[in-house]
């Protein structure tokens, strides 16, 4: 087929037989490429809103893990406290028993006492009665 | 023993002190630019003062309540000291009167003194500083390169005890006394205080350690190292108690040092405590804000087997260990002093007092007092004896006001069971501005025995205590000098001086037998006691023999009598247990029957127990009675020939004076002899006395007086100087035998003519008095 006089001069007609300056085909792919470079928009799009969701995500999660390591920390620490409260509770506890020891101490002196006061008394009744 | 109340947070910052107004009420200063006010009634506290901001406080002290046992109206003041170098003087109200510029850097202390006429201030830079009531410079007393951390008054606010570093100081007003410095800690010292009861003071530190001192600088006291430094230490008003503050510690210890209970409250440090001055309530500035109160409960009373325990501040609990009932005393008001002995409980509250008897706890007598604070209850067998702020008052157990004993210049504050002793018929107070002095007075009338005039001993007494039983006109004192010997005297001096004999030694500590005169003693390193003291006035030699002695190495170091009651003892040792010890009952039993003269009974009592110190306390028992039969037997028992014989030789005498005037000798009574056989007109007895006695001086001067038997004189002057180959020196009896001449032979007949003639007069004497008992 010769060529066409008119797709020489740059006019094309259409399936509607409509004239036109830009070759049906191309303009088709055009068209199509067009459709595609949308589809492609799209997508990254949706894949940016996916990944923003994954950072925020991992965002919370660093946040939580943070809170939680500080919260750690400071169980350590309070640990390490009561260790320290226990030993300060101990000492009081110890100076507590130390004055209960005092006193018992002293009971025991006051017991022994009136225990040789007793033998003591007793021996009295025992020669009284011999001696009458 | 102690009970912490409540404490509040309602300070911001640490408290730095406290002070009370009255019993129950309580001013508080914090860091935190506040003054608060505690009622402790409603259990309330308002805020009284916001001071400046620049003004951080440090110290607080009320001005004294009374003065000289005057009430005073004005004691509304109180002065703060700051950190910026400064005290102010501040109103109850809240309104700052005055602010003095006093220190560079803070003012660490400032303190009145007891009658109010000055205060001292102790500042960073050293200095120690006296003004006037109203804040007007009076004297630097003192300077030194350190900052002074505490300061306190002496006893007479007439020196000061301060601290500088390790160290203490005493410091007398006077520039020209001498100053007293020793070392006290191993660690900077942060307070101190000085009772001015018992005289004692007390110092704690950063070395961890709380001590007791006395006046003198002397340790008395020294407690184990705490785990944090000491940061406050106070006396309580009365002096048997004192309160030490520590890093989340509270502790109360007794006098003599040891603790009678621990606290550990979560306070922080306690900077400084303040006793109510009912002395029942202690206050604490505490590190944290809080102010922490306490009281003391458990306190315990026992006599006999009664045993009596405060368990709350209102309520007692006493109980009867012989059939174990119990029961409870319930109170109005807070129980500020009690005592238990001779069968009844005395209590005094705030505004009443409580006379129990130990036969019927359901029904006390009550009557109001006065004043409330009482500070001390003195007991004996008919009557009591309190003591407030303003007097001294005898009650009977009914509660009748039986006598107020006054003396000038009487500070009753003071006054401890130390320095004021109570029987049945008298009153005993050691003086305080002259301590060799002891006023007496009659317990009945409150009037001061015999002419009025005090006793003066030639020492310092430091304890004093009368007998307890017998009659009134042979009331004793004993009493304990300086040099920590034992003296007894009489109470009632019948015109002629009588002596005060010394009975012991290094006695520490000393107290008389409630139901008989028995007095018992620790006598440096042995427990003594002395079943009849008086054997010192009848029988000076004899008084060793009626001694009970026994090792008292079971009392250790420094142990304290408490009381003598029956047959029991008990003893407070230096680490605070209480000990008991034994006495035979037989010298009380032996002291009853001679009271009651029943001396058949006392000799068949001293046989059956067949102990020489027994016989010998009979001995010197009838003796002092005059009852010559008993005492010969007595001493023939004990041994003594020589006395039997001349007891023998006592019978044989004619005439009842004579025989009076020998015994009066045989005690060493040679001056009452005497004038005893010029009264009856025994003239030649009387020069015969102190011739055997080789009394020469004296028999020539009778003699030449009465212009009798002077020839006597000089003959047997003349033997004497024979039988010793001496030469007459004398120059009287030089002079005097110039004109008379010695004849043996009339020497003799006149002897012979005096006894003839006393012989008849007694003989004419007994059929007299024979006659007035016929008729």
């Amino acid at each position: 087929m010769a060529k066409d006089p008119l797709a020489e001069a740059g006019l094309h007609f259409d399936d509607l037989n409509k004239l036109r300056v830009l070759d049906p085909e191309v303009s088709q792919k055009t068209t199509e490429l067009k459709d595609e470079c949308k589809d492609f928009v799209d997508k990254i799009g949706q894949f940016q809103k996916i990944v923003g969701g994954l950072i925020e995500l991992v965002d919370e999660l660093a946040k939580e893990a943070e809170t939680e390591k500080l919260k750690a920390i400071g169980a350590r620490n309070l640990l390490k406290s009561v260790a320290k409260q226990r030993e300060a509770q101990q000492m009081q506890l110890q100076a507590l028993i130390s004055e209960k020891k005092m006193q018992l101490e002293r009971y025991r002196i006051e017991h022994e006492a009136l225990s040789k006061v007793e033998a003591e008394q007793n021996e009295f009744i025992d020669q009284f009665i011999l001696q009458k | 023993m102690i009970g912490v109340l409540f404490n509040n947070g309602t300070h911001k910052e640490l408290v730095s002190s406290v002070g009370w107004t009255t019993a129950d009420e309580l001013y508080s200063c914090s860091e935190d630019h506040q003054i608060f006010k505690w009622n402790l009634l409603t259990n309330e506290s308002t805020l009284a003062v916001k001071l400046p901001d620049e003004i951080y406080p440090i110290d607080l002290h009320w001005f004294p309540k009374t003065v000289g046992g005057k009430k005073q109206g004005l004691a509304e003041i109180f002065v703060l000291t700051s950190t910026d170098g400064k005290f102010h003087l501040a109103s109850k109200t809240g309104r700052i009167e005055k602010s003095v510029e006093a220190h560079r850097g803070a003012v660490m202390a400032g303190r009145w003194n007891y009658d109010g006429t000055a205060l001292i201030t102790a500042g960073e830079d050293g200095q120690i500083k006296i003004w006037s009531k109203s804040g007007m410079l009076r004297s630097t007393l003192a300077q030194q390169a350190s900052p002074v951390y505490s300061v306190t008054w002496g006893p007479d606010s007439d020196r000061i005890l301060y601290t500088s570093g390790k160290q203490l100081v005493i410091k007398p007003l006077q520039p020209s006394a001498k100053v007293l410095q020793w070392k006290a800690h191993d660690g900077v010292i942060l307070k101190v205080d000085w009772n001015s009861v018992n005289d004692l003071i007390l110092s704690g530190g950063e070395d961890c350690k709380y001590k007791v001192w006395d006046s003198y600088g002397r340790l008395l006291y020294s407690s184990s190292s705490h785990d944090y430094p000491i940061t406050s230490v106070a006396w309580a008003p009365d002096g048997e108690l004192f309160a030490v503050g520590s890093f989340n510690t509270l502790r109360l210890c007794d006098k003599t040092g040891w603790s009678y209970a621990l606290e550990k409250p979560n306070t922080g440090s306690v900077f400084s405590m303040a006793w109510s001055a009912d002395g029942t309530q202690l206050a604490g500035a505490c590190g944290n804000g809080q102010v922490i109160f306490a009281h003391v409960v458990e306190q315990r009373w026992e006599w006999k087997s009664f045993e009596v325990t405060l368990t709350k501040r209102r309520t007692m609990q006493v109980r009867n260990v012989l059939n174990d009932a119990v029961d409870m005393v319930e109170f109005r008001d807070r129980v500020i002093k009690a005592s238990l002995s001779h069968g009844h409980l005395v209590v005094t509250t705030s505004l009443q007092c409580y006379v129990y008897s130990t036969k019927n706890w359901n029904t006390p007598l009550i009557f109001d007092l006065k004043e409330g604070s009482v500070s001390l209850i003195l007991q004996a067998e008919r009557h009591f004896l309190l003591v407030d702020g303003a007097g001294v008052y005898v009650y009977s157990y009914e509660g009748r006001l039986v006598s107020t004993p006054k003396f000038p210049g009487m500070r009753t504050d003071i006054l401890n069971t130390q320095t004021v002793s109570l029987s049945n018929d008298t009153i005993a107070i050691r003086d305080k501005t002259d301590e060799k002095v002891i006023f007496l007075f009659e317990a009945l009338t409150g009037k001061a025995l015999g002419d009025g005039k005090p006793l003066t001993h030639k020492m310092e007494v430091v304890e004093i205590a009368l007998d307890q039983c017998g009659a009134g006109s042979d009331r004793k004192i004993a009493l304990i000098d300086k040099n920590r010997d034992l003296y007894l005297t009489s109470v009632r001096r019948l015109s002629r001086e009588e002596k005060t004999n010394k009975i012991g030694t290094m006695v520490h500590t000393m107290a008389w037998n409630d139901s008989a005169n028995i007095l018992c003693g620790i006598q440096d390193v042995q427990f003594t006691v002395w079943y009849y003291p008086n054997a010192v006035f009848v029988d000076r030699d004899l008084l060793p023999k009626t001694l009970f002695v026994k090792d008292a190495s079971e009392f250790s170091r420094t142990p304290n009598i408490l009381n003598y009651v029956g047959t029991q003892v008990t003893v407070r040792r230096a680490d605070g247990s209480l000990v008991y010890s034994t006495v035979s009952p037989y010298p009380a039993l032996l002291h009853e029957y001679t009271g009651s003269a029943r001396w058949d009974d006392a000799l068949r009592l001293c046989r059956f127990a067949k102990d020489q110190t027994l016989w010998a306390c009979l001995a010197a028992m009838a003796m002092a009675n005059r009852e010559l039969t008993t005492a010969e037997v007595a001493y023939a028992a004990i041994g003594e020939v020589d006395k039997v014989q001349y007891i023998n030789s006592i019978k044989d005498l004619p005439s009842k004076e004579s025989s009076l005037a020998h015994m009066l000798l045989f005690s060493g009574h040679v001056q009452e002899a005497e004038s005893t056989l010029l009264q009856a007109g025994l003239i030649y007895q009387a020069i015969q006395v102190h011739i055997n006695l080789y009394n020469w001086d004296r028999a020539l001067e009778l003699a030449v007086k009465h212009k009798t038997h002077v020839d006597t004189v000089l003959a047997y002057r003349d033997k004497f100087l024979q039988d010793f180959s001496k030469k007459e020196t004398n120059k009287r009896f030089l002079q005097y035998s110039e004109g008379v001449e010695v004849d043996w032979g009339k020497i003799q007949a006149k002897i012979e003519m005096e006894l003839a003639k006393e012989r008849e007069r007694s003989a004419a004497v007994s059929v007299r008095s024979s006659v007035a008992s016929r008729r």
